[in-house]
């Protein structure tokens, strides 16, 4: 009974960076915009709340400038995507090399020594909880918005069709613009959670991956927030068994894989339909 | 005009980059000026740059061939990986003379990447899923794999650490240079992109790719088939970046490591970029971002500017020409 609840809880710790981002990764493409930066915006709010927290000893304080870091990264990409009309692909590699680069740099300039931070003042494992609890408040919330709410319609009205959403008289420039930022907000407060809730550190990479693992979480649960959040905590349980199942010999490389290739079988369609918005990673007709 | 806002955008990116410098207490005139003696300060230096140039270079012609095709190659990295891993294997346990085992060594290394850009292609030309998400996730793959099996079930005896046996002496490129670790590799990727700006600008095949990518509903009308040459177009990307990854075990490292590539993949999307996806463009594009490659370190060591400098540049390098219009691309299923 012990070990279950163990499992449980480490599943949640796992999952709930991947829960973050995967709700900035559906709010961002039920809008339109395919947001491969997620992984970068993770690592902005990873490393400036720790930056925050550092210089004014309150993690609060740091939780909020990381939310503003990851808004940051993803509202560049917004407003790259709404006026400038740039490649959302090859805007969103850029931010993703930017925010990496930047969080190394910043370790160098703030601390001292590359690769890794010092410790800095954490929520521990209370805040922590209330991280976990908020992510999940998040998917609920943020599934009744779209599902119910005249900004979800219009959300939804500019990641399938923005020439009608146009011609009803909405501006998906600014819809658009707006659910980067609100996604950005997201994907920062789940930086933050890995690097002042599960730890009390930033060091390089450590996103590995998440940002893309989210993105097949988005894929798994069909564009919306509650399947896109139990994709998350399936892949959060895959690498809280990880730990034991390389105690019983199989290898963690495996494991580890297994989110990114059970997304490569989903994109095959073998199982079941899935369709993405239709114009989602399209961008606007001037 | 065209030069003008070259050269608006270079200042910017300098002026920024000197910024950086600036902030982490640095002078940024000392911060360049290392840098250029780094790169270009002698001819080890300048030797070690065109190593890495070379190193860009592959993937950075991968990266623009599948863009030419209309195709978002994001996956060179995962494809070099696969590629070296695949030249490493075959390398190390290949004893035979230069003539015959270089070829099949970067053969090999052509074979793996081109397995794994064509599994892009395929799931983007048999079941219309994004390209884009496919090789995101095979880039994880790849390294995961390679960990795996060298760590794994192929480990060689008495090596320590995620790293193939060595190749044998016959199978090391030849250098260019002697004691520098600049080989024959930059010759072969310069025949490539003279090469690739052939078949573009003269072959019916580089019509029907480019066609393809600039305007995909009237290729189709035209006769062009659309999935084979996503397939096509992807699984020769994919070779180029695993050839590419195959002269970096066979011509500087002389066995395949998992950490054998700094994120050329990735770098390589500013280097095709900024070579406007025209092969002879992107020759001295890779050569400017080899300077910035390895002349970081020496920047970092002589003026104390972190050598992360460099990602910021290339990072930014990407987002402020992600506006240049690559390709029509029509909503594919993700």
């Amino acid at each position: 009974m012990h070990e279950i609840a163990g499992f449980l809880e480490l599943t949640l710790i796992k999952a709930t960076p991947l829960i973050f981002a995967a709700l900035a990764g559906v709010i961002c493409e039920r809008s339109g915009i395919l947001n491969i930066a997620l992984e970068g915006a993770l690592a902005a709010g990873a490393f400036t709340g720790v930056a925050v927290s550092s210089t004014t000893g309150s993690p609060l304080a740091g939780a909020f400038a990381g939310i503003v870091a990851g808004a940051l990264i993803c509202g560049t990409l917004g407003i790259a995507a709404t006026r400038f009309r740039v490649d959302q692909i090859v805007a969103g590699t850029g931010l993703n090399v930017l925010a990496l680069g930047g969080a190394a740099y910043g370790i160098v300039v703030l601390f001292g020594t590359p690769g890794v931070t010092s410790e800095v003042h954490a929520f521990g494992a209370g805040g922590e909880a209330t991280l976990v609890a908020i992510a999940l408040v998040a998917t609920l919330g943020l599934q009744f918005a779209i599902d119910r709410t005249p900004w979800g319609l219009h959300l939804r009205a500019c990641g399938e069709n923005p020439k009608a959403a146009t011609s009803a008289g909405l501006d998906p420039r600014r819809i658009r613009l707006v659910a980067t930022l609100i996604g950005g907000m997201l994907a920062g407060l789940g930086g933050v959670f890995l690097s002042l809730g599960e730890l009390d550190l930033y060091s390089d990479g450590m996103t590995a991956g998440r940002g893309f693992i989210a993105l097949a979480a988005v894929i798994f649960g069909r564009w919306t927030p509650l399947g896109a959040c139990g994709a998350a905590i399936a892949f959060g349980a895959l690498s809280a068994l990880q730990f034991g199942l390389q105690r019983a010999g199989i290898p963690s490389e495996l494991m580890q894989a297994l989110p990114y290739v059970a997304a490569l079988v989903a994109l095959t369609g073998v199982l079941g339909r899935s369709r993405p918005p239709a114009a989602d990673g399209v961008a606007l007709d001037s | 005009m065209r030069l003008r806002n070259g050269i608006l955008f270079a200042a910017t990116i300098a002026a920024l980059a000197a910024a950086a410098m600036a902030i982490a207490g640095a002078n940024p005139l000392a911060g360049f000026a290392a840098l250029a003696r780094g790169a270009l300060g002698g001819e080890r230096q300048l030797s070690e740059t065109l190593v890495q140039t070379t190193a860009l270079l592959f993937p950075a012609l991968a990266v623009a061939f599948a863009f030419r095709a209309g195709l978002f190659n994001i996956g060179a990295e995962g494809q070099l990986i696969v590629g070296g891993l695949f030249a490493g294997l075959v390398g190390a346990s290949l004893l035979a003379p230069g003539w015959i085992a270089i070829p099949i060594v970067l053969g090999a290394g052509a074979l793996g990447g081109g397995l794994w850009g064509g599994i892009a292609g395929l799931l983007r030309a048999r079941f219309g899923g994004s390209e884009v998400i496919a090789t995101l996730m095979l880039n994880v793959v790849a390294s995961l794999l390679a960990n795996y099996l060298i760590v794994g079930p192929l480990r060689a005896p008495g090596v320590e650490g995620a790293e193939t046996a060595p190749l044998p002496l016959s199978s090391w490129l030849p250098p260019l240079l002697p004691n520098t670790r600049l080989t024959i590799a930059l010759v072969l990727a310069l025949a490539l992109a003279a090469l690739l700006r052939y078949v573009f600008a003269r072959t019916v095949f580089g019509f029907e790719l480019r066609a393809a990518g600039e305007a995909p509903r009237a290729a189709a009308r035209a006769g062009i088939n659309l999935t084979r040459t996503a397939l096509v177009a992807m699984t020769i990307s994919g070779a180029i970046a695993g050839f590419g990854g195959a002269t970096l075990v066979a011509g500087v490292f002389h066995r395949f490591n998992v950490e054998l590539s700094p994120g050329y993949g990735f770098i390589a999307i500013a280097v095709a970029l900024v070579g406007r996806l025209d092969p002879l463009a992107i020759v001295f594009a890779a050569f400017a971002f080899g300077i910035l490659q390895s002349g970081s370190l020496t920047m970092q060591a002589l003026a104390h500017v972190p050598k992360d400098v460099v990602a910021i540049v290339e990072g930014l390098t990407i987002l402020g020409l992600s506006a240049r219009q690559l390709a029509r691309r029509e909503p594919a299923a993700v």
